[in-house]
């Protein structure tokens, strides 16, 4: 009788035989999950195991279709119906898919729908509501305007607000889903410093990721999920390594593989970049290029213009000033992963194979511009299971896959027109560990054949497992370059701007 | 034992209901949802008015809707991209009475240039094109949302009806603009012909044209498709010129049906359009429709007028069932598309 008790006083999430099906998709088969009161709950699985279906079910988002839900003191026997009203006060989500308002500003979106700001009559002071957001930024140490629009904010930064929103509600269970896949190092550290001071106050988390060395550093346990099952539950992180982790996600040793050199100074340059200027407040000429055969990585911090410049070369943003030409007689066809999969990556209301299709329309139609249907079902085929998108069919919704997923199919779209150079902006943001070695070598497997790659990223691993050269931009301007042979330590020290 | 063949039994009921689901989505999703209801309709249309199914009241119909159904087809374009077009009803009355005008003696109401016979169907549809061109430029290079700037063009292309024609309809205003309105080919209107021609190839346009995946995947996410590469700009523009286009030789259907252009031509029709394209499962959110759903909706309108008149209805009342018909058809087709789907549709 005496642990039973100690048990119940302890946890404050229990889950039992939860299950949740999808048409003909079983997300979660019978699923038992337990969370201690203030600790820090990893969450780790393959994309699609079921992670998001899981916490969803948990903090009422999906019903679970069946199964037992306790949260503090409330305890919920599903039955596919809505029941997130009850649990309101006790839990909070921040989801993969962003949820902000972008036509609202930093204080509206983090303080609406709060009471604390209201007056009589339910009207809202705005005074009050600046004042309580400038709090709330200074205990982040976040240096953004209370009345700048979301949709202006840098994806890092939405993030952040996304996740300072559902943390100020003062809830004992927090649910936190790959937080860190659109934040820069720095923005990380903020998060975790009040993940631990919340946790030191009794909060407890749930926290899924894909970056598996962060769970050494916030969590507590660990639970792995595979195909809606739990294959670990509850371990203490001590007990456990990374590579453990992953080959116990993926169901299958997974090997971190090495960077591969194909670059030829000789090779023809594909594309140039001449005088570019990013924006009328640069003051310095960027010249650059990329070579058939190579890899070349944009790194540098967050608003140092990396990624303005990967949209330049891709010709989706037009510099201040200076020209992007191709030496070549024709330009080449250029393939784009852009940063931000949410906001211009995916059709959501699409089938998979509709979203691929569209970044090569030009070569899967034929003379008359009408689809080539058959050759359009097996290119698409052919390169999802290249990027490895795990969906029912080729016909589901990108809306419903898991993020994972999504991006694989972004992934898979940029490659569908053949390209000659790829332009890839975090290209495997929320992808799992297994799948990102796939098309890791997926990319040296094209450069090998002449693909010219610029890897614009934020995460070393990356970078240093892909790229023959990187490029540090900051201030709008070429700051260094790493070319051949370079360490992991040269490496952080530039992405960081120590050197 | 029994509990394995139960859940053996279960299972393939669960394997039965999941392809009766996805058999529905595709039905929903390609556009098929009112046809049943067009077919019920028709049954209780041939016992109650015993004239409703022929021949001849099915050409009629057919005839009547080619108008609606023109500029239905038209306005799906606009609509895909998440855009709209109020001005095509418009150009369904400015365009036939600008060549109406440029035809006919001044005596007869014109204005006097007495342009050759055979230009007016050109000036017809050179005119609605350029409208369309005009949507386009204001929408894409000005930036300015389309409702206001579609509204703005509407009110003026109906005052400049009444300025080119002096307040007056123009009667007989020559074949090249009432022929194909009026003729017939193979026993049948060229005005249905044009319609059915137009709406397979628009249909194969939607389906299996790369313009066609192009409109889909931006009225979904028109940023998806700028960085797939697909030229958006091109793309919007485009669509408001095939709309006006489409609407321009719906007003020549109108204007040869009528053998003449009258002033007050087309009014109307965009709310007529608007709910055609409902009806038939088109979002007013963009990327969700298909030509063989618009085509049902054009259908269902064109039905309950024909029933409607020929179970001789007052006339004050024939609009306004029209109008609850519109409201319960629309209803049906929402919660079709979102049982099917799972997803709110934004319509
Ligand atoms: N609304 C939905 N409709 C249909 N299937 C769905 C829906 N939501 C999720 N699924 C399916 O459920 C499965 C589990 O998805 P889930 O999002 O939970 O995965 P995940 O573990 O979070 O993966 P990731 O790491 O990629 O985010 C996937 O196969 C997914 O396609
Ligand atoms: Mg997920």
């Amino acid at each position: 009788m005496g642990p039973k008790i100690m048990d119940s006083t302890q946890s404050i999430v229990e889950m039992r035989s939860v299950r949740k099906t999808f048409g003909s998709t079983r997300a979660l088969q019978g699923v038992d999950f337990t969370v201690k009161r203030g600790e820090v709950h990893a969450l780790v699985g393959r994309n699609g195991a079921g992670k998001s279906t899981l916490v969803s079910t948990l903090s009422g988002l999906t019903p679970a279709d069946a199964g037992t839900i306790t949260i503090a003191d409330t305890t919920i026997e599903a039955n596919g119906k809505n029941y997130a009203a009850s649990i309101r006060d006790v839990i909070a989500h921040v989801q993969q898919t962003p949820q902000l308002f972008n036509l609202l500003t930093v204080a509206e979106n983090l303080f609406l729908e709060s009471p604390s700001v209201r007056g009589r009559f339910g009207v809202v002071s705005s005074r009050a509501m600046l004042q309580r957001t400038n709090e709330l930024l200074g205990k982040w140490n976040m240096e953004i305007r209370p009345n700048s629009l979301a949709g202006e904010l840098g994806a890092g930064a939405r993030q952040l607000l996304e996740i300072m929103k559902a943390l100020k509600r003062g809830v004992p269970v927090m649910i936190l889903d790959e937080p860190t896949a659109a934040l820069s190092n720095a923005e990380r550290r903020l998060l975790f410093e009040q993940v631990k001071t919340l946790k030191a106050a009794g909060v407890s988390f749930v926290y899924i990721s894909h970056h598996l060395d962060e769970i050494f550093e916030v969590a507590d346990t660990v639970t792995i999920m595979r195909d809606g099952r739990v294959v670990k539950t509850h371990e203490p992180v001590d007990a456990l390594d990374v590579e453990t982790i992953a080959d116990l996600m993926m169901g299958e040793k997974t090997v971190r593989s090495v960077r591969v050199d194909y670059m030829d100074n000789a090779a023809s340059v594909l594309l140039e970049a001449k005088g570019i200027r990013i924006d009328q407040f640069s003051d310095e000429d960027i010249d650059f290029h990329v070579r058939a055969g190579e890899i070349v990585a944009l790194a540098g911090p967050v608003g140092g213009g990396k990624e303005a410049l990967a949209m330049i070369l891709a010709g989706q943003q037009k510099p201040a000033r200076g020209t992007i030409s191709s030496p070549g007689s024709s330009s080449p066809r250029i393939g784009l992963v852009p940063t931000d999969r949410h906001a211009s990556g995916y059709v959501g209301i699409l089938g998979v194979r509709e979203n691929v299709a569209i970044g090569g329309l030009d070569i899967l139609s034929g003379p008359l511009g009408l689809i080539k249907t058959a050759k359009e079902q097996v290119h698409v085929g052919g390169l999802t299971r290249q990027t490895n998108v795990i969906a029912s069919s080729l016909e589901q919704a990108v809306s419903q896959l898991s993020g994972g997923n999504q991006q694989k199919v972004v992934f898979a779209r940029a490659l569908c027109r053949d390209p000659q150079v790829l332009v890839a902006l975090s290209p495997t943001r929320g992808v799992d560990v297994g799948a990102k070695e796939q098309l890791y070598a997926l990319l040296r497997d094209l450069a090998s054949k002449g693909l010219g790659v610029v890897v614009v990223s934020d995460e070393e691993d990356e970078i240093e497992q892909l790229a023959n050269r990187v490029v540090i931009v900051l201030g709008g301007q070429i700051r260094d370059e790493l070319v051949g042979k370079y360490t992991m330590n040269d490496l952080v020290l530039r992405m960081e701007g120590v050197i | 034992m029994s509990n394995l063949s139960n859940s053996l039994k279960a299972s393939k009921r669960s394997i039965e209901q999941s392809r009766l689901s996805t058999l529905g989505r595709a039905f929903v999703a390609g556009g098929y949802t009112m046809y049943p209801v067009l077919l019920i309709l028709g049954i209780i249309g041939a016992i109650v008015a015993p004239r409703f199914a022929t021949t001849v009241n099915f050409i009629n119909i057919l005839e009547q809707v080619s108008v609606l159904g023109l500029t239905t087809i038209g306005l799906t374009f606009v609509v895909l991209i998440g855009r709209l077009d109020l001005s095509l009803e418009g150009i369904v009355g400015f365009a036939p009475m600008l060549a109406a005008v440029t035809l006919v003696p001044a005596a007869a109401g014109g204005i006097g240039i007495e342009l050759p016979a055979w230009t007016g169907l050109f000036v017809a549809l050179g005119t609605a094109g350029l409208i369309g061109f005009f949507n386009g430029f204001m929408v894409v290079r000005v930036g300015l949302n389309p409702f206001i700037s579609t509204l703005g063009l509407l009110v003026l292309l109906r005052g400049g009806v009444l300025i080119i024609s002096n307040g007056r309809s123009i009667y007989s205003p020559g074949k090249a603009l009432t022929y194909l309105g009026s003729e017939k080919l193979l026993g049948l209107p060229v005005s249905v012909l044009l319609f059915v021609l137009i709406a397979v190839v628009v249909g194969l346009l939607f389906k299996h044209h790369r313009y066609g995946r192009a409109l889909y995947a931006i009225g979904g996410n028109e940023e998806a498709a700028r960085a797939a590469g697909i030229n958006v700009d091109r793309a919007i523009w485009s669509a408001f010129v095939i709309a006006a286009l489409l609407a321009g030789l719906a007003g020549v259907f109108l204007t040869g049906r009528l053998d003449s252009a009258v002033t007050t031509q087309g009014q109307g029709i965009i709310f007529s359009a608007f709910a055609a394209a409902v009806i038939g499962g088109v979002s007013l959110g963009g990327g969700r429709g298909t030509i063989v759903g618009v085509v049902s909706g054009v259908l269902l309108i064109g039905i309950i007028n024909n029933l409607l008149t020929l179970a001789q209805v007052p006339s004050f009342y024939v609009q306004a069932s029209t109008g609850a018909v519109i409201v319960i058809a629309a209803v049906l087709t929402t919660l079709a598309s979102n049982r099917s789907s799972g997803v709110r549709t934004r319509t």
